[in-house]
């Protein structure tokens, strides 16, 4: 009788927290499974659901550590009951999170162990997911072997190839099987990674194509996240085409949607961006335009990164204009910002920057005077100003800031 | 000294970015997918087994 009410009691625990996760609460979803464990149940099949769910749950809010340890769990539960179905969905899962924590040979292991027994069980969807698992696992590869030289795409070391090369190859193998089974939304991911892969192998034209294909299918099911995201990749990818009034265009289509998701950080990277874009073209009041409004909205995100990129993008085009009072200024506080961020190549650039501009304005002129300390006086009594010791939160962290909505929708 | 050699064109031609400032990891991902399993779909069929058990039982 005991034994009965502690597994209704587990199991009503368990629904309560299926229901709150799909209703995009994981952080109350996981208490309520974590309630669930502790009292228990002696059904295996529920247990492993728990603990799948707990998992995901833990990945979605990016505890990377929790989620690694609730899928292991869950795996050797699976194995334990004889349930392949649930032990090539559990390798999977850990596939995806040793892919996030950067351990991508074992993530590797794992994804083959999830297309491994999808094709032992004839499980046509299994083993497309698997696929896509597996060209995200060498696509991250890949990237993660490229972070450490900063180089232009398509200009990186054979290995980093080797690894981006073999995502094409899974993102394909996927496509093939989620077209024949007619799934769209699969095929839209699909096309979107494929298409960022091809863009660091420097294929920008077979980038462009799968991001176009992205963009079809992303306006077929109405989701503006994906148009957007479609849109910014279209942009980066014409970059390198050369073709910047293209790229100028997709850019100015991701900024009006970001303006309309209302994501300030995507804005401003928007507004970065198409600096930058007209900075190539050589239209630099259009230029200095876009980066100051990036430069507001940095401030606004406290975003120290972004505000100093912000500087030295005005700087220079300033210079450009032959406005060298401004570009002397901006070159300043790229110099302060890079310093308090302990970047010592801004900091070098910037010294650099300042030095030719105080030859051009034919001043003798030396960086430690009272003249640095006067603008920073100045500036912190601008409105607004923000305390030098403020939270950083810099563009390159955005990735996990982002929030979870986008991806809750995978629970249903 | 090399500074002196400098010119206005050069600074000119500097501001010019490399496409490097684009930063080639700005590029927007997919997200990932995870493998689902549920409670709800177990109890679901647990009960419709017990259900067909329960039906089979009356027509014998």
């Amino acid at each position: 009788h005991v034994r009965y009410r502690m597994e209704a009691s587990c199991l009503e625990l368990a629904l309560e927290g299926e229901r709150l996760c799909k209703a995009g609460d994981c952080h109350a979803g996981v208490s309520f499974f974590e309630a669930a464990v502790q009292v228990g149940t002696e059904d295996l099949k529920t247990l492993s659901a728990i603990y799948s769910q707990l998992g995901n749950a833990y990945f979605y809010l990016h505890e990377y550590n929790r989620a690694l340890e609730y899928h292991h769990h869950d795996l050797t539960l699976a194995r334990t009951i004889g349930d392949r179905l649930g032990e090539a969905k559990a390798s999977g899962n850990l596939g995806n999170t040793l892919k996030v924590l950067g351990n991508f040979d074992e993530a590797v292991v794992c994804c083959d162990r999830h297309l491994e027994i999808s094709r032992e069980l004839y499980d046509k969807v299994g083993e497309a997911r698997a696929l896509y698992n597996l060209g995200n696992v060498y696509h991250s590869k890949g990237k993660s072997l490229a972070c450490t030289g900063t180089r232009d795409p398509g200009e990186f070391p054979e290995e980093v190839k080797i690894a981006l090369q073999k995502a094409v190859d899974y993102y394909e193998a996927n496509l093939l099987i989620v077209t024949d089974l007619g799934d769209r939304a699969a095929q839209g991911r699909a096309y979107g990674n494929l298409g960022n892969t091809h863009y660091l192998l420097g294929n920008f034209r077979k980038a462009v194509m799968s991001h176009e294909q992205r963009l079809l299918i992303a306006r077929e099911f109405g989701d503006r996240s994906a148009e957007r995201r479609a849109y910014s990749n279209l942009g980066n990818a014409f970059i390198f085409l050369g073709e910047f009034e293209m790229a100028a265009e997709y850019y100015k289509r991701t900024l009006q949607l970001a303006r309309q998701l209302k994501d300030r950080a995507v804005e401003a990277q928007s507004c970065y961006s198409l600096g930058n874009t007209y900075t190539l073209l050589q239209d630099y009041e259009k230029a200095i335009d876009y980066h100051l409004k990036h430069l507001v909205i940095a401030r606004e995100l406290n975003d120290r990164v972004g505000e100093g990129r912000a500087c030295w993008s005005l700087g220079n085009a300033y210079t450009a204009l032959g406005n060298h009072d401004q570009a002397m200024h901006f070159a300043e506080k790229h110099l302060d910002i890079s310093r308090e961020l302990g970047d010592r190549n801004g900091e070098l650039t910037a010294q650099l920057n300042l030095s030719d501009l105080q030859m051009v304005l034919g001043l003798s002129y030396s960086t430690n005077t009272s003249v640095l300390s006067e603008i920073q006086d100045t500036d912190t009594s601008v409105p607004g100003a923000r305390p030098k010791l403020s939270r950083r939160r810099s563009m390159e962290n955005l990735e996990l800031v982002k929030l979870t909505p986008e991806k809750v929708q995978h629970w249903n | 000294s090399s500074l002196m050699n400098r010119q206005t064109g050069e600074i000119q031609s500097k501001a010019v970015p490399s496409k490097q400032i684009l930063h080639s990891d700005d590029i927007e991902m997919e997200p990932e997918t995870m493998e689902t399993k549920s409670v709800t779909d177990y109890f679901n069929k647990m009960h419709m087994g017990s259900l067909v058990y329960a039906c089979k039982r009356k027509n014998k």
